[in-house]
């Protein structure tokens, strides 16, 4: 992530939090953080308890956020922003925490007469990890059309070329799903299985080899002894959460979609 | 292929439910965003180092880079770093450690250093790397904090043990490794039982003295990577050990140990200058020190006793303080049939030509040097008496110094240098205070007495010369005129190119000749001789030893101070 990514991002993310941003400018950026952004970020949860017990007047901080430090005036307080800095990840972390469900309506440019009917989807943003004591991870993004069935890929990039609003537009009406939200999202999960079992896994297979290699040496460490100490257990538990080859599937976010049927990108 | 797949199950039921009650749910740009920051935290290769890129306010050096990639491309993360001293390894386990982090394979760390060290090791964590690394200071830490930093002696202890062993570390590092070499020791098996998923352990000299210590440290970190014992002795040790299993050796250590050399990184180092003082008994001291030398011949059995006669004389070119206590000390001990261990009439004689000492050459030597430097002066001293007494002389010209001791307690360590590197110009420590801590923003050392270990005088240079310094350094060697002091300097020290060396070199060297305890080795000598001639020829041949295995170690290396001029 550049410097200038990341201070998009994060005009971005407290604008659409509702923090008011009192200076802006390319080096740095000011923001007035509201009640509710300050008890997600500033980690003060005495002041607001008391602040509620006595029922004050809330005084939400200000944050100051540095994104070019050769630019911004060298008098300046506040926090560097970079891509490892902690603050940045807590608000990674923030953003994908209040983010993780939505519904949306696709809103037609131009509107052709009658009532528009709009198809129900779900979209589903994953996370595949394929993990022993190395990872790698894969991207998904899936949209499954719960009328026919129909999996897309590449969802939410087809998603983001569309007008989306969070009310269904006037004179639009959704079409009834005919399988049900849960069902629908087993067939997500049977669809990224089969993306998994397709995978190459010689990873996985040199992993055992690893695993396999350092428990013959562990057990030829410990031949001699007629009863195994305690270490020996240990040590092979160790092992085996180190090597042992698996794939975790994380859901960053997700949701009901009501797309026409142009965008029906079957 | 049957690799087992594990779905997220939470999120699930948290959508359905707000299907069910219509909310609430996200807005379009938050999503988004929820999506575009995934795009950059995932990893998208097995292979390569994504610390990097989180960490744009550190430079590492390619050999740091370079290591930390071994570690966990080739290493499968269990790894003995080795690096000489002063090449950073607490950067290169940093590195790692992130990498894992970053990777979300590690979450748990227990890093065990020092006692001194832990503050340190501590900060580096957070600033360099801005890892939560907590100081391991009440027993809650273990079991809230996921990277604590610990001194092993704590660690080890009734009730940190027990709370230690329930937890699940994803990542053990220990510093200073090297003093785990003895399997028979409490560290040793406390270590051996924690849970090892990931490990690092970082040592400047894997081996000390033995061959079986390299065993025992690999085998805390993979065990059966040597074999077992008995297989290991049979195929190593010292008496059946042929050049040719030798190599096999080196090659299976290698397998989980990264060293590098300075020679190796092609970093250019600040020049070390050494100078030699050589100092000049007043009469009182050159009185007392005769009359310890003397009773060397007498048939007293107390004074035949090499440690004692050895140790005063030392400790008479040092100052008189030391050597008043160590006399003190004699009269009050017995032997075990209830008799005083050396003859009271000769203890009274000495202590009565420590009082007619009226000065101390050295003291006004280094207060001279001190002044002209005029800039932050480390000096080392083996004594404690020396060192207070040091502190008291430089008080009395106007001179502020704090002193500096292994024994003390971490925080005091810290004030200490702190007070060192912000308010006073002398820091004077005895050879405890020697081992893990960096002053690199001091380049002057005074070597006010000498180490009879090779060895520590290495550790104390290393303090100083090291990464991160900037400017050349100077060291300053008091060497009395006509004692064992300039013996062991003019005949061994400077033969051998000691002040010269590259910092971690002689260590390698003293392991390949198997001499065993050095400091020993010279003691016997210097005692043992009849004339200084004798003393002359056995230094000459321990030093042409020396510069012997030297010239084998591949080619020999170049040495420190000539490498850049």
């Amino acid at each position: 992530m550049q410097q200038q990514e990341i201070h998009n991002f994060l005009e971005n993310y407290f604008t659409t939090n509702e923090c008011e941003i009192l200076e802006n400018n390319r080096a740095y950026m000011q923001v007035q953080l509201t009640v509710d952004m300050d008890k997600q970020l500033m980690n003060r949860p005495f002041y607001w308890h008391y602040l509620e017990k006595t029922g004050g007047v809330p005084n939400p901080m200000k944050l100051t956020l540095i994104t070019d430090q050769q630019q911004a005036p060298d008098d300046l307080k506040g926090e560097l922003i970079h891509f490892g800095s902690p603050r940045l990840h807590q608000i990674f972390a923030s953003t994908k925490k209040l983010a993780g469900f939505i519904r949306l309506y696709e809103e037609m440019q131009s509107r052709p007469p009658g009532n528009i009917p709009l198809h129900p989807w779900i979209g589903l943003n994953v996370n595949i990890s394929y993990q022993c004591d190395r990872k790698r991870d894969v991207m998904m993004s899936l949209g499954l059309h719960l009328i026919s069935g129909t999996i897309v890929e590449n969802f939410q990039e087809r998603l983001e070329q569309l007008t989306l609003t969070p009310k269904i537009p006037d004179l639009s009406f959704t079409m009834s799903p005919l399988i049900r939200p849960q069902s629908g999202l087993n067939r997500l999960q049977q669809y990224i299985r089969g993306y998994v079992n397709s995978d190459d896994h010689s990873w996985a297979e040199a992993a055992r080899k690893r695993w396999e290699a350092d428990l013959a040496l562990l057990d030829h460490f410990y031949e001699d002894l007629e009863e195994k100490p305690e270490s020996y257990f240990t040590e092979k538990e160790a092992l085996r959460e180190q090597y042992e080859p698996k794939v975790k599937v994380d859901i960053i976010n997700g949701g009901l979609f009501y797309l026409t049927q142009q965008s029906t990108f079957a | 292929m049957d690799v087992a797949i594990e779905f997220e199950q939470n999120w699930q039921k948290d959508f359905l439910k707000r299907v069910d009650e219509d909310g609430p749910w996200a807005s379009w740009e938050l999503y988004k965003l929820a999506y575009e920051v995934e795009k950059h935290l995932v990893i998208p290769e097995f292979e390569g180092l994504q610390a990097p890129k989180h960490l744009q306010q550190l430079t590492p050096l390619p050999h740091q880079l370079e290591v930390a990639k071994q570690v966990v491309e080739k290493m499968n993360g269990k790894a003995i770093l080795a690096d000489e001293v002063g090449l950073g390894k607490t950067i290169e386990a940093g590195l790692i450690l992130k990498e894992y982090m970053i990777r979300g394979l590690v979450k748990k760390v227990l890093i065990l250093v020092p006692a001194s060290l832990v503050s340190q090791w501590a900060a580096e964590l957070n600033q360099k790397f801005y890892i939560p690394a907590v100081e391991q200071k009440k027993s809650y830490v273990w079991e809230q904090c996921d990277v604590v930093v610990s001194s092993i002696d704590t660690a080890k202890r009734s009730p940190h043990r027990e709370i230690i062993y329930e937890q699940n570390y994803d990542l053990v590092i220990i510093d200073e490794a090297h003093k785990l070499k003895n399997s028979k020791t409490k560290n040793y098996e406390f270590v051996q039982n924690l849970k090892k998923k990931f490990c690092l352990l970082l040592t400047a000299t894997p081996i000390q003295n033995k061959i079986e210590e390299i065993f025992n440290l690999v085998s805390l970190l993979k065990p059966g990577h040597l074999g077992n014992q008995a297989y290991f002795d049979e195929a190593f040790t010292a008496k059946n050990r042929s050049l040719q299993d030798d190599a096999h050796l080196k090659e299976l250590v290698n397998k989980v140990m990264i060293r590098n050399r300075r020679g190796d990184t092609g970093i250019e180092w600040t020049k070390r200058h050494v100078e030699t003082v050589p100092i000049d008994f007043s009469d009182g001291e050159r009185q007392l020190y005769d009359a310890i030398s003397q009773y060397r011949q007498s048939q007293s059995p107390f004074m035949t006793n090499m440690f004692s006669i050895m140790t005063l004389q030392r400790e008479a070119c040092s100052s008189r303080e030391a050597v008043y206590m160590t006399l003190r000390n004699m009269l009050g001990k017995k032997d075990e049939e209830g008799n005083s261990i050396a003859p009271q009439e000769l203890i009274q004689d000495l202590m009565q030509k420590v009082e007619q000492v009226q000065r101390n050459s050295k003291a006004e030597k280094a207060l001279e040097l001190i002044q002209k430097i005029n800039d932050k002066v480390i000096i080392f001293t083996e004594y404690r008496a020396t060192q207070l007494y040091l502190q008291w002389y430089l008080q009395q010209h106007g001179i502020k110094s704090v002193p500096f001791r292994g024994g003390f307690k971490r925080g005091k360590k810290d004030w200490m240098k702190q007070l060192f590197q912000n308010n006073v110009q002398v820091l004077i420590a005895t050879e405890a205070g020697g081992e893990g801590i960096n002053l690199q923003f001091c380049n002057h050392i005074i070597n006010y007495d000498l180490p009879w270990n090779p060895m520590r005088l290495e550790q104390r240079i290393g303090r100083i010369h090291r990464l991160g310094q900037e400017k050349d350094v100077h060291i300053f060697n008091f060497a009395t005129k006509d004692t064992v002091e300039e013996h062991i300097l003019k005949l061994l020290y400077e033969k051998i190119n000691l002040f010269e060396r590259v910092v971690g070199q002689l260590d390698d060297i003293l392991t390949r000749l198997e001499i065993g305890n050095i400091e020993d080795h010279i003691q016997d000598i210097l005692f043992n001789s009849k004339s200084d001639g004798e003393i002359r020829i056995k230094m000459e041949n321990l030093s042409s030893i020396i510069s012997y295995a030297d010239q084998m170690t591949e080619g020999g290396e170049q040495h420190a101070a000539t490498g850049n001029s």
